[in-house]
């Protein structure tokens, strides 16, 4: 993919980031989807989930490097085909752990609902939502630029 | 798979394990799980290089129906493919094939 950069306000990405961190915090040490083994043996599923632990740390960790020091100068953050797997599955990761943690007592529906808007969900629950409905937009732009053909 | 950490399951099989009587042909089936359909139709084309058409039905399958059988081979190569497919968080396990 050709590099996209993305410009954000940023003092309406920065209470998010704060969701982020929090959950990728959880994610140090939970995989974001309960893994499924071939094997029963305790060693081989060590190294299974610790395989799959690693890959996710680095891919939460590629996220997080978007909102650096750089970002809060000019709020862009930059997309390119170095970077685009990575954050795609951070995405994922993140918003499953988002949707694990705080939105678990909303309806599927609304969860699921693309266009739903944050003043569809109680107050406690807002700010996580931001993050949830942040998150799939970043992963909605890479996909269209990823490979059109996919994008809905 | 263009990615270079997606791809391999672990190789830590210990060899001194008894394996049980197993199938020659296994299935990689991918059950119901949070993520967006174009993500995950995304992921089915990458990870096992289907045409767009074939992983929106097997998606579309296993929204309506909880479930769908996206592979059948040789057990090594589902390990590794269901491997791929948890790391791009989409629940997958592996199945012997019944047969008759």
């Amino acid at each position: 993919m050709k590099q996209v950069e993305i410009k954000l306000n940023i003092s309406a990405v920065a209470p998010l980031l704060d969701v982020i961190k929090q959950a990728a915090d959880d994610l140090r040490t939970t995989l974001a989807i309960r893994a499924n083994f071939p094997e029963e043996d305790v060693e081989f599923i060590e190294t299974w989930t610790q395989d799959l632990m690693a890959a996710q740390n680095s891919d939460v960790r590629a996220l997080l490097g978007l909102f650096d020091a750089e970002f809060f100068e000019d709020g862009a953050i930059s997309i390119d085909s170095n970077n685009c797997e990575s954050l795609l599955r951070g995405c994922a990761a993140l918003r499953i752990r988002i949707a694990h943690r705080w939105l678990h007592e909303l309806p599927v529906e609304l969860i699921e609902d693309e266009d739903a808007s944050v003043a569809d969900v109680p107050e406690d629950v807002r700010l996580p939502f931001a993050t949830y409905t942040f998150l799939d937009q970043i992963q909605k732009i890479i996909l269209e630029h990823l490979n059109p053909a996919v994008a809905e | 798979m263009t990615d270079s950490h997606a791809s391999t399951a672990p190789k830590a099989r210990p060899e001194t394990t008894p394996q049980p009587q197993r199938s020659e042909v296994w299935r990689l089936v991918v059950l119901d799980d949070p993520n967006r359909m174009n993500y995950a139709v995304m992921v089915l084309r990458r990870v096992l290089g289907m045409e767009e058409a074939r992983a929106i039905k097997h998606v579309l399958e296993v929204h309506e129906t909880g479930r769908s059988v996206v592979w059948t081979g040789n057990r090594e190569q589902a390990e590794a493919y269901m491997f791929a497919l948890q790391q791009w968080h989409l629940t997958a396990i592996i199945q012997p094939h019944e047969t008759g």
